[in-house]
């Protein structure tokens, strides 16, 4: 009996320190996450004005801060900054304040530098609209922005690097590996690139060389492993069985690891650069099917037998299309990036297509899976409407594979009509029309999808949320048994006591 | 152990937990190799290429080849870039084993007619100098409107347009800007190039009128001038162009010839 008593007393102990860390941490993390939602919403918008006038350009053409050009890179920017980085951010510091078993102990700095990001991504977008865009794809905020951005990323995440070094010393899991890669890649990328542009001064050649690079090394090395760790998280803890293939998981890692920081260069291929640089970008671009293999084979193993909890689960739902957009994203960087493609799909649509697949159809599922279980456990709140999450699920699914579809299908017409250089040049400008009006459309609908997610999110944060001890699934009675374990079960254990 | 047993348990044995240390040195390794090959190396290499020169056997001149390019690159290659042209206009003449613009006419030089009356391509591809005086390579993201390597050689044909209403580059260029379809060339403006109106400002027309103010803009008592921006960024296009020599070295062009 004394034993059971102890085992008693560590689960208890063990409940009370992730309610201490949840609670430690609820006003950073419902702030990155609440922003970033409102940032996708201004994204969003952003990103229908520039799809609008894409197919006529007519439309808001009086306006001279909402012109196509301005539009177009401040609807990236803010996607990337204010939305991608920011939900990032709130998973890594949850994430690995409970991986690594510690309280948050300066939640005020991280609101501090949150807000300071916020500020610069405000007066990065007003930037860009106003004129002072820096003219450097993914880098378009005015040049003062990006050493803000540096130093508050480091007071946001710093923490989560201290916490890791001071957790016991014993198990590290694999989603562990990934966030720290993230931390330790960030900075490095960013700098690197920033530095290279904007600082020194080089061959103008070269700088849009480096430039190249960071759209793809931003994509691969920061918000690939932050949604590659979130997912490694979410589909052991709510299947609850270990991860399939341990193995299989570190050949996954490296391999993104030694693959990754090669890509990016084909933008700049046939141009007046050493020539294995463009090509070296395509093949690593192609390789990184083989990451996307293992890590797609080895989530998707771990959830077999329970395709009850993914049908019932959100988190499970978006992180299962998150997982699958990056199996399509390992095989469309495959067909798009061979010597033969690659003249198709250098200065077309598709590289659109494919920078949304990235960030949209596999990160940010990814990070709505995240957010769809760590808000509950911060607010102590359940969310309340499964109606809103089912929409927000379905429109987002349909609206990016919308996007995608026309962009790379588009994008590939629109090469090969580049490419036929004997037709007239006005052909190739015409052939990717309906392909833009689909865009549109899809964009229309992400953005009300998203509208319900900001505001479920809103309300979450205000404490609206449902006073349960059972999530809300989509599927399935409310009083049924709970796919995320006993964890949810803190209030009944103080009943219990009481 | 034989060494085929120590294989098969290297391979099929559960890894060790790697130590923090090795781990990071692991990371730094991976990234740190491309980082120096694709990056810190070239780009120090390229910082300081080597003046080109035209060889007497090849080129029939000994001299050091100096780009030629004027106007106001530095601030219209800034205007350029924060009106977002470089979304649906490249800067780029690829090499024709990447790509073929190097056939399409008048993107990539002219076919014109030399001293003796021979027609000779001009046409080649990008060369490390043509982004002379540019910090930044506008290389572009989509090509949704035409490549502008060769835009400030391929105006002068527009001119001769019997229905354009510009007199000079300058005006056509204004023109194209304010609104894409006044130039009476044969684009459905729907498709065309988004107006920038911004760049200009409207001006209650006295007296004669401004000699600056574009012309072929028919609003009543209202004249249009183009703002510095404008000017900047429309000198800066006229010094795109491709129809200097280069030296026999660099030149890629499938036509190029050794002087005699």
């Amino acid at each position: 009996m004394g034993s059971d008593s102890d085992s008693q007393t560590k689960l208890h102990d063990d409940m009370e320190l992730r309610a201490r860390i949840d609670r430690s941490l609820r006003h950073p993390v419902m702030f990155f996450f609440a922003s970033g939602a409102a940032w996708l919403a201004v994204a969003l918008i952003l990103g229908f004005i520039s799809s609008y006038q894409s197919h006529d350009t007519r439309f808001l053409s009086g306006v001279g801060f909402l012109n196509y050009g301005r539009v177009y890179p401040a609807h990236l920017n803010v996607l990337i900054y204010g939305w991608g980085c920011q939900a990032a951010f709130g998973l890594i510091v949850w994430l690995m304040a409970r991986l690594s078993r510690k309280e948050c102990t300066c939640p005020g700095v991280i609101l501090t530098a949150g807000h300071i990001w916020n500020f610069g991504v405000l007066a990065g977008m007003l930037g860009i609209l106003w004129g002072y865009g820096s003219g450097k794809p993914w880098m378009e905020f005015p040049s003062a922005i990006w050493p803000l951005f540096l130093v508050s990323y480091f007071f946001i995440t710093v923490w989560s690097f201290i916490q890791f070094r001071c957790s016991e010393p014993g198990k590290t899991y694999v989603a562990q590996w990934y966030l720290l890669a993230a931390l330790f890649w960030f900075p490095w990328v960013y700098l690197t690139a920033h530095l290279f542009v904007f600082v020194f001064n080089g061959h103008p050649v070269m700088a849009a060389g480096v430039n190249a690079w960071f759209k793809y090394a931003l994509i691969f090395l920061f918000f690939t492993p932050v949604a590659l760790g979130t997912s490694y998280y979410l589909a052991p803890k709510v299947t609850g069985r270990p991860v399939y293939s341990y193995p299989l998981a570190l050949f996954g890692f490296w391999a993104l690891a030694i693959i990754g920081p090669w890509a990016g260069m084909q933008k700049l291929a046939g141009g007046p650069l050493p020539q294995f640089m463009p090509y070296v970008g395509a093949a690593a671009t192609v390789l990184i099917l083989i990451p996307a293999l293992a890590v797609g084979v080895n989530i998707l193993m771990t959830l077999r037998g329970h395709e009850s909890q993914v049908v019932a689960s959100p988190s499970l739902r978006f992180t299962i299309a998150g997982i699958a957009s990056f199996l399509i994203l390992g095989l469309v960087g495959m067909g798009l990036n061979t010597p033969a493609a690659l003249k198709m799909t250098q200065f077309s649509l598709t590289g659109y297509g494919f920078e949304i697949l990235a960030i949209y159809g596999f990160f940010s599922m990814c990070a709505f899976g995240g957010i769809y279980f760590i808000v509950p456990r911060v607010t102590r709140r359940e969310w309340l409407s499964r109606r809103f999450i089912g929409w927000h699920f379905w429109l987002t699914i349909y609206g990016i594979a919308t996007v995608v579809v026309c962009s790379i299908m588009g994008g590939l017409f629109h090469g090969a009509a580049q490419e036929a250089y004997n037709s007239a040049w006005q052909d190739a400008a015409k052939i990717s029309y309906a392909y833009t009006v689909g865009t549109t459309v899809a964009w229309g609908f992400i953005l009300f999808g998203s509208l319900f997610f900001l505001l479920h999110l809103l309300l979450m944060w205000a404490r609206l949320g449902r006073r349960s001890q059972h999530p809300t699934l989509l599927q399935g009675e409310h009083h049924g048994e709970s796919p995320h374990g006993p964890e949810d079960d803190l209030d009944k254990l103080h009943t219990a006591e009481a | 152990m034989d060494r085929r047993t120590i294989w098969i348990n290297f391979i099929l044995r559960k890894p060790d937990p790697m130590t923090f240390k090795a781990f990071i040195l692991a990371l730094a390794l991976s990234f740190g190799v491309p980082w120096l090959l694709i990056i810190v190396v070239p780009y120090g290499k390229m910082r300081n290429l080597e003046a080109v020169h035209f060889e007497m056997d090849s080129d029939g001149r000994d001299e050091v080849y100096v780009p030629r390019r004027s106007g106001r690159i530095t601030t219209g290659s800034a205007v350029y870039g924060a009106n977002g042209c470089y979304v649906c206009h490249t800067q780029l003449i690829r090499a024709s084993y990447a790509g073929s613009e190097l056939g399409r006419p008048d993107w990539a030089g002219f076919r014109i007619k030399d001293e003796n009356g021979v027609t000779i391509n001009t046409a080649r591809e990008t060369t490390p100098y043509d982004y002379v005086g540019e910090s930044f390579a506008h290389v572009g993201i989509m090509r949704v409107g035409p490549d502008l390597s060769n835009v400030a050689g391929r105006i002068r044909g527009y001119l001769e347009d019997p229905l354009t209403k510009a007199d000079t580059p300058e005006n056509w260029l204004y023109l194209h800007l304010y609104n894409s379809s006044l130039k009476t060339r044969t684009f459905n403006n729907v498709t065309g190039c988004p107006s920038q109106a911004h760049l200009f400002e409207e001006r209650v027309v006295r007296g004669q009128g401004s000699p600056e103010a574009v012309p072929g803009i028919s609003k009543e008592g209202v004249e249009i001038l183009p703002t510095g921006d404008a000017r900047a960024l429309v000198s800066y296009l006229l010094s795109l162009r491709k129809d200097d020599a280069v030296p026999y070295s660099i030149n890629y062009s499938r036509e190029k010839k050794k002087a005699e």
